[in-house]
């Protein structure tokens, strides 16, 4: 039976603003990731996301709040942790993480080396500068980066190279966990490729374990990631495998979000692109009952009121107030 | 020859361009101000005289002695010429002291004065600053008030607060003066007391002032810096808060410290008012004195001074910037 490498119940991350309201950005959020298995998480912008990226990472600073739920990795309770524990044991050594701007991720006057020095004066604070400088040039060789990045200042990196050096230090412990926050989002399409290649490679060297890889580009979620998962509203609407969420999702918030992929096809200049009509509910007051019904074309009086609990079906997971039969069906007319 | 050094020499002829026009309007600028300096000089030495033709003589030879006589363009070449010699004339109002002495005398005043003010302001305002951004909460919320309050009264009216309430009120700190008049500058204990309780309103006023702009400005810095992508990246890293705090202060810190080399190379313009409202004998008090007596190779003298440490201090940052920072290094290059 494979292990679990990360199993999450329950989580509710808040926003308190200064009016004291509350942003409710990841809302009750279960799922488990097994070992060597990548997991993709979708959704619009706003959708809680990042924020459940970061809340992942159980260390919050405000207005980011932690409400209730748990967190556990490689069988350890990260929230019952204290935090100077948290810091020194579990960041970067068993769960690490990699920003949506990795071109601001790095302090722009230090050196990478000193960067990396920093951090293993925390972790490995046995090694020495020369002992630190080997282990960071043999990991940037094995990874096809030139370890006279090392002695680079950030500014001196192209957006690309900034971001696989992001990678490849981020991953310098060996983490288990990869949480990897659009890190392909503000690149070209072959700086994109070269970033998933690492990735990639990561995972096929065994430095790390398993990946969530987080992105509102659902195609490459196709081509990366074992399961996708797809938020809405601070809530996960949807999981299958990558197979099944693209060609044969169950949600109509899923099926929609499929609909306004654009591909690139011969007269696709005449299409007319569907888009899903609304906007995403506001997280200081979600609906409710199901957070979508206000958009969906398929909701009924029943879905604006009483809550909607998530159901399972053959390994699949889907947050709708209707069976898989009748959507199904509802599909099939269209 | 190295695209730097075209670069420096390109801005070396603007500074030297720049300065030969200051020099000729401090030459000229004092020139035109309304009224005639030996008059002033005569109605003080003939007081009591009746015998006009004296008068007139008096008047004629103080003419002569100034060369005030001649043409203005036949003075100014006179003026250029002696300044390559290092001679900046000789005082109107000391008559016969010459300028040169008077300035010599006055820089140090000044520079004691102002540099260790500006410093420990300078150090004080960025730990403030740095603490208001690092703490936030009610330290933040009673520093920033009180620092945006100090940096917004006039300089002139805080210093005259100063100097009513400790000077004239309270008299704790004497009201003028760079030591007590009927002492002679010697190396006595008496003396040096009495300078450093001259020293201390003057020097509390620029210290008040400064750490009220640089708590400011080092406060938005960090949180700027607090707020970067570096910050939470590096602490999720695990790296300690302590290291994080430091990477934060040092980024906040680089345009803390042009502010102060420009404020050091402006030092001595900049203390005019300072000088003025507590009579200290520096050169603004002798620049203030020789407006009144129209005094005008003083005026031209004090200027000269204050004209080339400003422009010292401009070029010196330029060209040190341009070494230690690779990007402005490469947009200084774009310039050409």
């Amino acid at each position: 039976m494979t292990k679990n490498i990360l199993e999450v119940k329950g989580l509710k991350t808040y926003y308190r603003t200064r009016l004291k309201e509350q942003v409710f950005a990841v809302d009750g959020v279960d799922f488990v990731l097994e070992e060597g298995k990548t997991l993709g998480i979708a959704g619009e912008s706003g959708c809680g996301k990042s924020t459940l990226a970061l809340s992942l990472m159980g260390f919050y600073f405000p207005p980011l709040h932690y409400q209730s739920g748990s967190i556990v990795i490689n069988g350890i309770d990260i929230m019952k942790l204290k935090k100077e524990e948290l810091r020194s044991k579990i960041l970067g050594r068993e769960i690490a993480y990699i920003p949506q701007a990795a071109m601001n991720a790095l302090n722009p006057t230090l050196k990478i080396i000193r960067f990396i020095e920093d951090m293993m004066k925390v972790h490995r604070p046995e090694l020495s500068k020369k002992q630190v400088w080997e282990m960071a040039a043999e990991r940037f060789e094995t990874l096809n980066l030139s370890p006279n990045v090392l002695n680079s200042f950030p500014n001196e990196l192209s957006g690309g190279m900034k971001q696989r050096t992001v990678i490849a230090i981020s991953t310098i412990l060996n983490p288990k966990v990869l949480i990897a926050d659009e890190p392909t989002s503000a690149l070209d399409v072959s700086s994109q490729k070269v970033v998933i290649k690492l990735l990639k490679d990561l995972l096929d060297k065994q430095f790390i374990k398993s990946l969530v890889f987080i992105t509102h580009e659902l195609p490459l979620l196709y081509h990366v990631t074992d399961d996708i998962m797809v938020m809405y509203a601070g809530e996960i609407v949807e999981r299958g495998t990558s197979h099944e969420m693209i060609f044969d999702s169950i949600h109509p918030y899923t099926k929609k979000l499929m609909g306004s992929i654009i591909v690139p096809e011969e007269g696709m200049k005449g299409h007319k692109l569907s888009a899903i009509p609304g906007a995403p509910p506001n997280l200081k007051n979600v609906p409710a009952g199901c957070r979508f019904s206000d958009r969906c074309s398929y909701a009924t009086d029943a879905c604006m009121t009483g809550k909607v609990e998530s159901k399972m079906v053959d390994d699949r997971t889907y947050r709708c107030l209707y069976d898989v039969e009748i959507l199904k069906e509802w599909y099939a007319h269209e | 020859m190295s695209a730097y050094s075209k670069y420096f020499i390109k801005k070396f002829c603007w500074y030297f361009l720049t300065l030969v026009i200051a020099v000729s309007l401090n030459f000229i600028l004092p020139r035109l101000i309304d009224g005639n300096p030996v008059s002033i000089i005569v109605s003080q030495v003939s007081k009591g005289m009746t015998d006009s033709d004296t008068i007139k003589q008096v008047y004629d030879t103080f003419m002569k002695e100034f060369g005030l006589d001649k043409p203005m363009w036949t003075q100014f070449l006179i003026y250029i010429k002696n300044l390559f010699t290092g001679d900046l004339g000789t005082s109107f109002g000391l008559y016969p002291k010459k300028v040169t002495d008077i300035l010599a005398t006055a820089v140090p005043w000044t520079v004691g004065l102002q540099l260790p003010a500006i410093l420990v302001g300078w150090i004080l305002g960025n730990i403030l600053g740095a603490v208001a951004a690092y703490k936030k909460g009610v330290f933040d919320k009673a520093i920033f008030p009180v620092a945006l309050f100090v940096n917004s009264i006039p300089f002139f009216t805080l210093a005259i607060i100063m100097l009513y309430i400790f000077g004239l009120t309270l008299k704790w700190f004497p009201l003028s003066g760079g030591y007590d008049f009927q002492m002679i500058p010697q190396l006595s204990f008496e003396f040096i007391g009495s300078v450093i309780r001259h020293h201390t309103l003057p020097f509390l006023s620029i210290v008040l002032v400064t750490i009220g702009g640089q708590a400011i400005g080092m406060r938005e810095m960090s949180i700027y810096e607090l707020n970067s992508d570096y910050v939470l990246y590096s602490k999720l890293l695990g790296i300690r808060d302590r290291t994080v705090s430091r990477y934060v202060f040092k980024n906040a810190m680089l345009p803390q410290i042009t502010g102060l080399a420009l404020s050091l190379g402006t030092m001595i313009g900049g203390s005019l008012i300072c000088e003025i409202v507590f009579s200290y004998p520096g050169i603004g008090t002798w620049l203030f004195t020789a407006i009144r007596q129209l005094d005008y190779p003083l005026i031209s003298g004090c200027t000269l001074i204050i004209a080339v440490s400003v422009l010292l201090a401009n070029f010196t940052l330029e060209i040190i910037y341009g070494i230690v920072d690779p990007r402005i290094k490469a947009a200084q290059m774009e310039d050409e």
